[in-house]
Parts: structure tokens; C-alpha cells; sequence
């Protein structure tokens, strides 16, 4: 019984399509969010806790309110109380990103911390600029501590994207939802679903952790 | 500025009511914590028993809380396990779904951190007499849990945030599920969930600051 | 100079207030689609076909309404609790979605006239002793979160002081939890609970009574202040009856026999 089902190749498209769209609003997200949380991780560490302190309170709010509430609220703020027309896409993809901006911010600042200050005063005495300590010293050694943490985000980032169904987005678990409606095989459906997030999850996350290992022993 | 009528007096009304869901969105976090820790415990036993049977059983375990959204393991607790008769209220499913993902998080949590505790200590402790599960319990798990302890309090924060999803398995008492019933009688979107969002973040706040200072109690040495 | 000056920015001016005086309807015309909120879990009136097209008698219903105004319909679905949201935040023009002419609902949303009525019934687990509606009583019941009744189920339970209930988010939900035994009972509109017993694809539930409800009067819905957009969807229902359409769509999706009555006697609307 568990294996008979009526799920049909138009459906497997459907469900296609609902994955596609899952790493769609994923891509665009992490993408941007890495972008944002690049710049206010910098300007955290490079401006001192005091005058970055409104950036993080705001930060912070992204990290301590549920992303359900989020999209609930950004999507009412922007669509009744602005009044703007804004596809519940692009409603989901800012939240995402500012959402992937915070903690990514966290990580970039921890990162940069890492490197011994010593190593940065050495380079700027040999006469490298602001930039060029931060490009050809700082970079690569934050980048390497960082990298690790960062996927696992990126891999948070898609899993939390089953929220955005929310904003009337049709992603995969919707997508899901909607074929159980129809076909009745909870599930069957439920654990296709789970899977297609295990098995872009799992390999990925395994290799994150093969990374860590490998960089921290060297 | 904007056309939209703010009624804040409205959403305002309904503050007793949040803040009883408030305490019961606590309450699950809480014991979800409780048994998400005992779990990540057993699963990390599990790990270091040696038996290659109990060590996929965690790994299993790990993986799938690791790897699966959240509020796909919410569902699976209630619909998945109804397709075999087990049937769990809204409340029981939402505290096992978060559990279950508390577990998986903690456990992995607790084996980094057993790698900062040396091999020579549960050895000097077995010369001492000790039987494994002794030198468990006294030797390494009050350091693991130590080390692990800013993860464990993030992980809280987590389970606070993840009591939103229990709107899916009909959960209507926890501070989510009140607002949104609110919101389906008076459609003040807005005001509503913006208080609810304050509510959340002077939770998590809460939680923070006070296991900031519990840690600085406890861990002074 | 100074006058053409003038005359220049009441020109501007008048120029550029002229789109506020463009209401809801002008804009659905102009842009060339309707928008309608359309719930897709709740057959006859809403579902998918095996190519996952919606289809049902809310669907039919817009694409009439859209037909009528001259543009191309968008179904966009939501749940029963979202409906109203994607109302008020501008991701739908109107929703066909058999919402129930609250008062409540009306300090917030624009009613039509009342496009249909429901009759609701009480379905229940097969494995439950229930002889009629009252047989409720103490047990677990549930419906979907935000309809008529939810809200009914919800004040009932209150009442009685015993028993529970649980408001699932979609109806697709809630007779899965019927179906597995999670729930003991459920209110669901007639035609649904008739669609649902038919198909098979939820064993183990059967209809008990009849829901000691009012006919239950469903509407299209805008926004509020859409005068223009209300006035004419009142119209395009007295016609769908007036032309034997609303006979057409009741016998297509609902079966034999004679649609519910729109009017209600003895009252102006």
C-alpha cells in the first residue's frame, strides 16, 4: 500500500516545480543575505560595539522574533500599511535576506575577530592599506573559519524557506500539501517532500563538517 | 503619511490573552528543552557505546533533526504518526516535534564538545574504580554540559521561536497560535502580530540575559 | 509668467490627482486581470484536477465574473485564514472563496449580495457513538481555522465547558485528522462533507445531523471603501441568476436538485 500511488509524472512536475522555487527564494536569499551581512559584519567590528549598537538592536530583532511573524508582519507593513503592490516573491525573498543578513553578520564579525591582531598590525606595518589588510589578510583566514558556519546558514536558510507558503508562495512542503489535498497520501507525500530536503541537506552538511575538521587541524 | 488606520486600542485588548499564550509558548520551549537535553544525553551515549546498532540509531536520528525542516517534523509527529493510530494532541506534538529537533541539535552540540574534554580523564577515572557510566556521569558530562552551554542557550532561544509552527498541527493556546486566532475574528494583522512580536523578543531577551548571568554564577571558577 | 506658472501646476497638479479618482474597478479593467482569492481545499467549490488546474464552482465563478468585466481571471489560491489578508494586502482584486457575510468580517472587508448558501452538517468518526449535533458534547472536535464554523464550533465548545477544539488550517487537514481518529467530529458545509464521504478518500468518517445553523450566506468580497466594485458584482449575481448560470454551475458542481435561495423573506438586503 505504502508504495501504490496514484502520484502521476504531472504531479512529479508540480512537485518539480515547488522544489525549484524552494531553491529559487534559497539562492536569492543567502545570496543577498551574504552580501548585507558581509557589509554590517565589517562595519560591527570596524566601528566598535558603541556606535554600532542601533545595527545591533536591529540585527538582533531578525534573530529573536519567529520568521513566521516576520513574513506575517513585513508582508502586512508592506502590502496594507504602505500600500505598495509587492508580490508575496519578493516579500519572501527580503525577509529571507535580512533574515540571512543577521546571522550571517554574527559570523562574519566572529570570523574577522579570529584572526590574531598581531597578524593585521604586521601587514599594515609592511605598508598595506585598510583594504589591502583586509582583502589579501583578513579575508582569506576569516573566510576559511567562517566558511563552515556559513553553510550551515545557507542549509538553515532553505529549510526555514518552507515558512514563505505564508505570503502565498508556492514552494515544496506547500507544494506537498497541496497534492495530499487532492491524492489523500499524507504520508507518502509527506516523506517524498522530507527526503528532497534531507538529500540536498545531508551531503552538503557533510562536506561543511569535512571542512571544519580538515581547516582545524591544519 | 499612510492611508491605513492603525487600531492599536483594538489589538491592545487582546494583551491578556497573549500573554497567557506567551506563558504556555514558555512553558513548551522549557520542557522541550528538559527533554531535548535528556535525549541528546542518551543519543550521545549511544555515540560513544560503541555498538554500531545504537550508534545509527543516533546518527539516524541526528541527521533527519538536522536535515528536514522543522515544521516538517512538526507535522510528520501529528499526521505521520496518526496514519498509525498514534494520536497526539496539538499541545504533545508540538512538544515532541521540538523536541525531537532539540535533541538532534544538542546531541551533535555535545560530541564537539566531548572532543575538548581528553581521553585521560575517563581513563584516570576508570583506574579509579569507576565504571564507564560512572565516569560518564561525573568526569565528562558536567563538563560537556559546560562547554555546550551557550548552545544549549541559543538551542532555547530556537525552541522559543519554533512554537510558531505548532499553527499546522491546530495548536491555538501558545502565543502564535492565539494571535493568529485573533487575527482570523478581527483581520488587524498588523497590530496584532506586532505586538506579538514584541512579546517574542522580550521573551528571548529574557532567556538570554538571565542564562547570561546563570552562567556567570555557576561557572565562576 | 507668472500665471502660466500657475496654470502650469493646477495643470500638473489636477494631472497628477487624476489616478486616485480611478477606483478599484478602473484598474482591474485597465490592467487586463482579475485577481481572485480562491480556496482549492474545499470541494465542490474549490480543488485541482489530476493536471493540478483548479477547478470548482468559485473557479467558474470568477472566470464569469472576469468574462463579464472583459479581462483574464488569476486564480490565486489561499487558505480559508489567509483569505482576507491577501484581500487587505492588495495580492488579490476580490475573493470567490464562499466567505461567510459576517458582521465582524464587515468592519474590515466590502460584502456583495450573498452569491450562494450553504447548509451545514456534522461529520464524525466512524469508531464515535453520535446521534445528532449534541452528541458533540465533551468531544474532541475541530474545524478550519477563520471559516463560520470554526467560529461556531469554537463559541459551542465554550459553552458546553467540555471537550476540545482544534483549528487546523486547511480542510484538507481537518478530515485527515477525522479520517486517522485525531478528531471525534467536524461542522463542514453540506456539500463538502458530501464531496469528502464520496470520493473515499477519507475511510472511516460518515455525516451524523445537520448543523442547528442559520443557512449559512456566502459573498464575494473586496475592499471595504470599493463602492464601484461592489455595486457592480451585486449586479453580476442578480444576473448569474437571472440567466439560469448559477443553475448551470449548482447542477455542474453540486448535483441535482434546486440551488439554495438567495433572497431572504420578509427583509430588504
Amino acid at each position: 500500500m505504502f508504495f501504490d500511488t496514484a502520484l502521476s509524472t504531472n504531479d512529479l512536475i508540480f512537485l518539480a516545480r515547488g522544489a525549484g522555487m524552494t531553491l529559487i527564494v534559497t539562492a536569492i536569499s543567502v545570496f543577498f543575505g551574504t552580501v548585507m551581512g558581509i557589509v554590517f559584519g565589517v562595519f560591527r567590528y570596524q566601528v566598535g560595539p558603541w556606535w554600532a549598537a542601533p545595527l545591533t538592536f536591529v540585527l538582533d530583532i531578525f534573530r529573536s522574533i519567529p520568521l513566521l511573524i516576520q513574513l506575517v508582519l513585513a508582508n502586512a507593513f508592506v502590502t496594507t500599511v504602505l500600500g505598495w503592490r509587492v508580490s508575496g516573491f519578493t516579500v519572501a525573498c527580503g525577509v529571507l535576506s535580512l533574515y540571512t543578513a543577521a546571522y550571517c553578520a554574527e559570523i562574519v564579525r566572529g570570523g574577522i575577530e579570529a584572526v590574531p591582531p598581531t597578524l593585521r598590525r604586521a601587514a599594515r606595518s609592511l605598508g598595506m592599506s585598510w583594504g589591502q589588510d583586509m582583502t589579501s589578510v583578513v579575508m582569506p583566514l576569516a573566510a576559511r573559519i567562517a566558511l563552515p558556519s556559513w553553510i550551515g546558514l545557507a542549509l538553515g536558510v532553505m529549510k526555514d524557506s518552507a515558512l514563505v507558503y505564508v505570503v502565498q508562495v508556492v514552494e515544496l512542503l506547500k507544494s506537498a500539501q497541496i497534492l495530499i489535498t487532492r491524492l489523500q497520501e499524507p504520508l507518502f507525500l509527506l516523506i517524498v517532500c522530507g527526503s528532497f530536503y534531507f538529500l540536498i541537506s545531508f551531503p552538503i552538511a557533510r562536506f561543511g563538517g569535512y571542512l571544519e575538521r580538515k581547516w582545524s587541524r591544519d | 503619511m499612510f492611508n491605513y488606520n492603525f487600531r492599536w486600542a483594538q489589538a491592545l485588548n487582546s494583551l491578556p490573552r497573549m500573554l497567557e499564550g506567551a506563558l504556555v509558548t514558555l512553558e513548551v520551549a522549557l520542557l522541550s528543552m528538559v527533554i531535548g537535553i535528556a535525549i541528546a544525553i542518551l543519543l550521545t551515549l549511544f555515540r560513544l557505546s560503541g555498538s554500531r546498532i545504537l550508534g545509527a540509531i543516533a546518527a539516524t536520528w541526528v541527521e533527519i533533526a538536522r536535515n528536514t525542516p522543522a515544521l516538517f517534523q512538526i507535522y510528520m509527529v501529528h499526521f505521520g504518526l496518526g496514519g498509525f493510530g498514534i494520536h497526539l494532541s496539538p499541545y504533545l506534538s508540538l512538544l515532541i516535534g521540538i523536541a525531537f529537533n532539540n535533541a538532534g541539535y544538542l546531541s551533535e552540540n555535545f560530541r564537539g564538545a566531548l572532543k575538548g574534554i581528553p581521553d585521560t580523564q575517563t581513563r584516570s577515572a576508570r583506574s579509579l574504580g569507576m565504571t564507564p557510566l560512572q565516569a560518564f556521569r561525573h568526569v565528562v558530562m558536567p563538563q560537556m554540559l559546560r562547554i555546550s552551554f551557550l548552545p544549549m542557550t541559543n538551542q532555547m532561544v530556537w525552541a522559543i521561536l519554533m512554537t510558531s509552527l505548532g499553527t499546522v498541527v491546530a495548536m491555538n493556546t501558545d502565543l502564535y497560535g492565539v494571535t493568529s486566532d485573533l487575527n482570523a475574528r478581527t483581520f488587524r494583522t498588523f497590530e496584532l502580530f506586532a505586538i506579538a512580536a514584541v512579546i517574542f523578543y522580550l521573551i528571548t531577551k529574557t532567556v538570554t540575559l538571565s542564562a547570561r548571568l546563570l552562567a556567570a554564577r555557576l561557572f565562576r571558577y | 509668467m507668472k500665471s502660466s506658472i500657475l496654470a502650469m501646476s493646477v495643470i500638473a497638479a489636477t494631472g497628477l490627482a487624476a489616478p486616485a479618482f480611478a477606483d478599484k474597478l478602473d484598474d482591474i479593467i485597465s490592467s487586463g486581470t482579475l485577481r481572485c482569492a480562491v480556496v482549492l481545499d474545499f470541494p465542490p467549490m474549490g480543488s485541482r484536477d489530476e493536471s493540478n488546474t483548479p477547478i470548482g464552482f468559485d473557479v467558474d465563478y470568477c472566470n464569469d465574473l472576469a468574462a463579464a468585466l472583459g479581462v483574464e481571471a488569476e486564480i490565486v489560491e489561499t487558505t480559508f485564514p489567509e483569505r482576507i489578508p491577501a484581500l487587505m494586502s492588495g495580492r488579490v482584486d476580490v475573493a470567490v472563496a464562499s466567505t461567510s457575510d459576517t458582521l465582524e468580517r464587515a468592519k474590515t472587508v466590502g460584502f456583495s449580495i450573498p452569491y450562494y448558501a450553504f447548509e451545514n452538517a456534522v461529520v464524525a468518526n466512524e469508531g464515535v457513538e453520535m446521534a445528532d449535533w449534541e452528541g458533540m458534547r465533551g468531544k474532541t472536535v475541530g474545524a478550519t481555522a477563520g471559516t463560520y464554523e470554526a467560529i461556531w464550533l469554537e463559541e459551542k465548545v465554550a459553552e458546553w465547558g467540555e471537550g476540545s477544539f482544534r483549528p487546523y488550517q486547511n480542510q484538507a487537514d481537518v478530515f485527515l485528522a477525522l479520517s486517522q481518529g485525531q478528531l471525534d467530529a467536524t461542522v463542514s458545509t453540506v456539500e463538502v462533507a458530501e464531496a469528502n464521504v464520496a470520493s473515499g478518500n477519507f475511510p472511516g468518517i460518515k455525516i451524523v445531523d445537520k448543523a442547528p445553523m442559520v443557512p449559512d450566506y456566502v459573498a464575494l468580497i473586496t475592499l471595504r471603501e470599493e463602492y464601484g466594485l461592489i455595486n457592480y458584482m451585486n449586479l453580476f449575481i442578480n444576473q448569474q441568476v437571472r440567466t439560469g448560470r448559477y443553475d448551470e454551475l449548482y447542477e455542474k458542481w453540486v448535483g441535482e436538485g434546486e440551488p439554495a435561495d438567495l433572497t431572504v423573506q420578509g427583509v430588504y438586503r
